[in-house]
């Protein structure tokens, strides 16, 4: 396929206008000139194309999905692709442009708000680039604030987002620490954590508070927060993390959904976009993005992040994914998530399992397999299942969805069940 | 147009099995329940579906019309990878799915970092950054990670003044203080100055190559060799990769490290302003510095590395942004061998534009460019960018981008892409001649322009004074809603 329109005779006469007599003319400086030859492969027809990549995506098996740690296997009602795949909103970029982004622009400005009513905070911005660089954001955010340079961080985050958090750190020259005192920037916990325990953080954020640290929660499987207490509720300043679980694909582990949100006092430090309302030189509302003095574009050296391109479209698919479920739906769907999990786990105990949960849980829990967990593995591959992550010392991490029907979870119990 | 907050409360359509079906009993003790009614509103699909058709109607694309975003490489992107990426096969898989599940996924992720690194003349890459400025930050990163193995301590990065914001952002992030070194009359870098500002302290040089300015420096060797003889590295923002396809590589100019934004040169949607891929390329002596986890090629198939003591880690949770990888190699597949024409096309585009308009307005460097060209209008007065970029939507464009790079007053940067034809750049001269036209016959009226867009010009002061970031259920009674 080729994707450009010029014809040779539009080509002859643009080289006239630019006094070239040929595009090799136009690049003699751009040197040292490559000359080798490119290991690419030979240029394929749409069609052709289609078979190659279709193959492709055939070697890979797509199985039942008993997995979360981090990336949820929720449905997708249909009308979300079908509304994304909009060229107007699908091949714009950053709506620097009000006047012709009002689409976009809007859809931010309920992203936004979508986000601030399920955490309980006060704004959001339009999008990080996932949850755990997302909760990095989060830590820079609290050090600049406070100038110390030390974070705590809670037992069972998820394993990925503490090794990014370790990176940042590292980068920034900050310090992870098992304390917390006046030394101490932020205090980071998860909730529901890694293991899917839930628990009301309220005493942590006092504990934060009292040092005059900033309590950031992480929310890395957001439809918990359709039956969860907001963490707004319980103290948090910061809310930070991943919201794939809206509507977006499970895709191999991105493009995925970053989101950050805050308390007001926090606004001016917040990273990345956002957008408000205003109003137009006619006098009717409109959107713009606004506080941009914050951003690398203005403010380069001292910007509050170098983020720019985000997450824009994986956004708008949240935002259509809440519109579409309403109150109703995606209360259906925590508790369903809920259900699934808990009838999962009661069968397992029966079968021998034991509950390794030290709080109540949501849609994740952990247990110890009275077999070792490779084992355990190949006989939910065998059935077609993938049951979860293996934790090590035979422990698994085990995830339902509304996905989950009670066939599969039948199913899975009798894989594992007996010898 | 309403906002989605405001429609009346509506039967709620059942996208899943209803939970009557089946014994639901929610036992969470009442100190972690939800205690309010989930303060989001029911609205009935038809209503939803068409909120958001209408509000895409608000929106500018690059299916709409012609969008010389300069720096943003805003290209059409080919309609035949969006069914690639969404097939059953990428888009249902788990990312923790075991290897014998992600054979097709980590063939097409090893293959692409196979491409792309013959396309820059890198020896290896990761494809894990989220976008171009995770890409910079990571390769900020790695660079403090190999000086301090190296026990050397460098604090400073050498940033030319045309740079885009990111790159001094993403160096104060890394606690790296920035030089700025000012261009000279042709564009390049200034020689003299870059030569002061060398020495022991410096980490590493950031070049935007071809630069903001749409020129390729005419001293990138010179460049590189002053760094290296002091043990600096050549940081490459790859952002501008549309000029150099198959043309000549960064790494064989001296560039150590180099991010690229798929999301730009290869084509992937990012509509709203993203998602990108800012995969990082190195050369070998900074392999072992990469992320983990790395794709490898076993003869037992392709699996996930993590063994690698001197990685800087992690800068996000998975692999990167992955559909975008799908999107990208599939890309490269309907071009292969034949690449070289995507940069002989756009650079084509932008001279020829550029020869068309240079007399119009003021060309800020008088030479040929490369894939893009920046424009003054500083004849045309104070805040002349701005209200040609207004007036442009009228005739049915998408405005360059304005006032960047910071160093040309009433900056205009014009980036066509390849895939304009060359009726759709005659267009676009066209447009911007009669607006200079109008500026001087009705300045008055291109100041109130666009006058044909959905909204008119927005008063950002008062969104910044008053700020109204997001709904609260308290505004329900005192807004209009008109539609
Ligand atoms: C020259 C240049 N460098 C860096 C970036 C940052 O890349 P990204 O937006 O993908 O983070 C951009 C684009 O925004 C750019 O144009």
């Amino acid at each position: 396929m080729d994707y450009i329109p010029a014809t040779e005779k539009d080509i002859k006469e643009m080289l006239n206008i630019v006094g070239v007599t040929s595009i090799n003319d136009l690049v003699r400086d751009f040197i040292p000139a490559f000359t080798g030859k490119m290991n690419l492969p030979q240029p394929k027809s749409e069609l052709e194309l289609v078979r190659h990549m279709r193959g492709l995506a055939h070697t890979n098996k797509i199985l039942r999905c008993f997995v979360g740690a981090g990336a949820y296997n929720h449905y997708i009602p249909s009308a979300v692709s079908h509304l994304l795949a909009r060229g107007d909103l699908f091949t714009g970029y950053t709506p620097y442009q009000a006047e012709i982004s009002q689409g976009t622009l809007q859809a931010i400005y309920e992203f936004q708000s979508f986000i601030c009513l399920l955490t309980g905070m006060d704004v959001a911005n339009a999008s990080l680039y996932e949850g755990a660089s997302a909760l990095a954001e989060a830590a820079l955010l609290s050090c600049s604030y406070t100038g110390r340079d030390r974070i705590f961080v809670k037992e069972r985050l998820h394993p990925q987002y503490l090794e990014v958090l370790q990176t940042y750190c590292e980068g920034a020259e900050l310090t992870l620490t098992d304390r917390i005192d006046n030394d101490t920037a932020c205090v980071i916990a998860q909730n529901p954590d890694f293991y899917g325990n839930v628990e009301n953080l309220h005493y942590l954020a006092e504990q934060a508070h009292r040092v005059g640290a900033l309590f950031t929660t992480c929310i890395v499987e957001p439809t918990s927060l359709a039956i969860l207490e907001p963490p707004g509720k319980y103290g948090a300043d910061i809310v930070a993390g991943e919201a794939q679980s809206f509507g977006i694909p499970l895709s191999f582990g991105g493009p995925y959904l970053g989101f950050i949100a805050v308390k007001d006092f926090l606004l001016k430090k917040l990273p990345g976009r956002i957008c408000g309302m205003t109003t137009d030189s006619r006098g009717n509302r409109g959107f713009v993005l606004t506080f941009q003095a914050r951003e690398q574009h203005i403010r380069r050296e001292r910007a509050t992040s170098n983020i720019t391109t985000n997450q824009a479209l994986m956004a708008l698919a949240a935002t259509i994914y809440l519109a579409l479920m309403g109150r109703s739906g995606l209360t259906t769907v925590a508790k369903l998530s809920y259900a699934r999990a808990h009838l999962l786990n009661r069968k397992l105990e029966k079968a021998g399992f034991r509950n390794l949960n030290s709080k109540p849980f949501y849609n994740e829990f952990v247990v110890k397999a009275p077999r070792s967990a490779e084992e355990l593995a190949s006989r939910l591959l065998k059935k077609g299942i993938v049951g979860g992550v293996n934790l090590g010392e035979d422990n698994f991490l085990i995830c339902c969805t509304e996905m989950n029907s009670i066939q599969d979870i039948d199913d899975f119990v009798s894989a594992v069940a007996g010898d | 147009m309403k906002i989605i907050f405001e429609y009346e409360e509506e039967k709620n359509t059942g996208h899943l099995q209803k939970e009557e079906e089946e014994d639901v009993c929610i036992e969470l003790p009442d100190d972690i329940s939800r205690k309010e009614l989930l303060p989001i509103p029911n609205v009935n699909e038809v209503d939803v579906v068409r909120h958001y058709t209408n509000l895409s109607r608000m929106n500018f694309g690059v299916d709409i019309g012609f969008y010389p975003l300069g720096s943003c490489t805003m290209k059409y992107n080919p309609k035949v990878n969006e069914d690639a990426a969404r097939a059953e096969g990428f888009s249902n898989l788990h990312p923790l799915s075991p290897e014998v599940c992600t054979q097709g996924s980590l063939k097409l992720m090893w293959e692409l970092k196979e491409y792309l690194k013959d396309i820059t003349g890198m020896d290896d890459f990761t494809l894990q950054p989220s976008a171009g400025a995770q890409g910079e930050l990571l390769g900020v990163m790695m660079a403090k990670a190999y000086f301090r193995h190296k026990g050397e301590k460098r604090t400073k990065a050498i940033i030319p003044d045309s740079a885009h914001g990111t790159n001094p952002a993403t160096a104060s992030m890394c606690k790296l203080e920035t030089i700025t070194i000012p261009s000279d009359p042709r564009g390049n870098i200034d020689i003299r100055r870059y030569r002061e500002s060398l020495g022991p302290e410096v980490a590493l040089v950031m070049l935007t190559n071809p630069n903001t300015l749409g020129l390729f420096d005419e001293n990138t060797i010179e460049i590189s060799d002053l760094a290296h003889k002091n043990g600096i590295l050549m940081y490459c923002d790859g952002a501008n990769m549309n000029a150099l396809l198959g043309i000549t590589r960064p790494g064989d100019q001296g560039f150590d490290m180099i991010h690229l934004n798929l999301h730009k040169t290869f084509s992937t949607p990012h509509g709203g302003g993203g998602p990108g891929a800012g995969v990082l390329g190195v050369k070998s002596f900074l392999s072992e510095y990469l992320p983990v986890p790395q794709v490898v090629k076993r003869d037992s198939g392709y699996s996930l590395d993590y063994d690698c003591k001197k990685s800087v880690g992690r800068v996000r949770s998975f692999y990167g942004n992955f559909g975008m990888h799908v999107r990208a190699y599939s890309y490269i597949h309907s071009w292969g061998t034949k690449i070289r024409k995507v940069s002989e096309h756009a650079i084509l585009n932008a001279n020829y534009l550029q020869a068309l308009l240079k007399d119009t307005f003021d060309l800020a460097y008088d030479r040929r460019c490369a894939h893009e060209f920046v424009l003054s209008s500083r004849r045309f007065g104070e805040k002349s960018a701005l209200n040609i970029a207004k007036r442009l939507m009228d005739y049915g464009f998408h405005p360059p981008t304005i006032y960047f790079p910071l160093i040309v007053p009433e900056a205009l940067m014009i980036e066509p892409t390849e895939t304009e034809s060359k009726e759709t750049l005659d267009r676009f001269v066209l447009a911007l001649k009669k607006i200079t036209s109008e500026l001087k016959e009705d300045p008055e009226m291109v100041k109130q322009s666009p006058l044909s867009t959905p909204v008119g010009r927005l008063d950002e002061v008062a969104a910044a004074r008053r700020p109204n970031l997001r709904w609260r259920p308290s505004q329900r009674t005192n807004q209009s809603g008109s539609e």
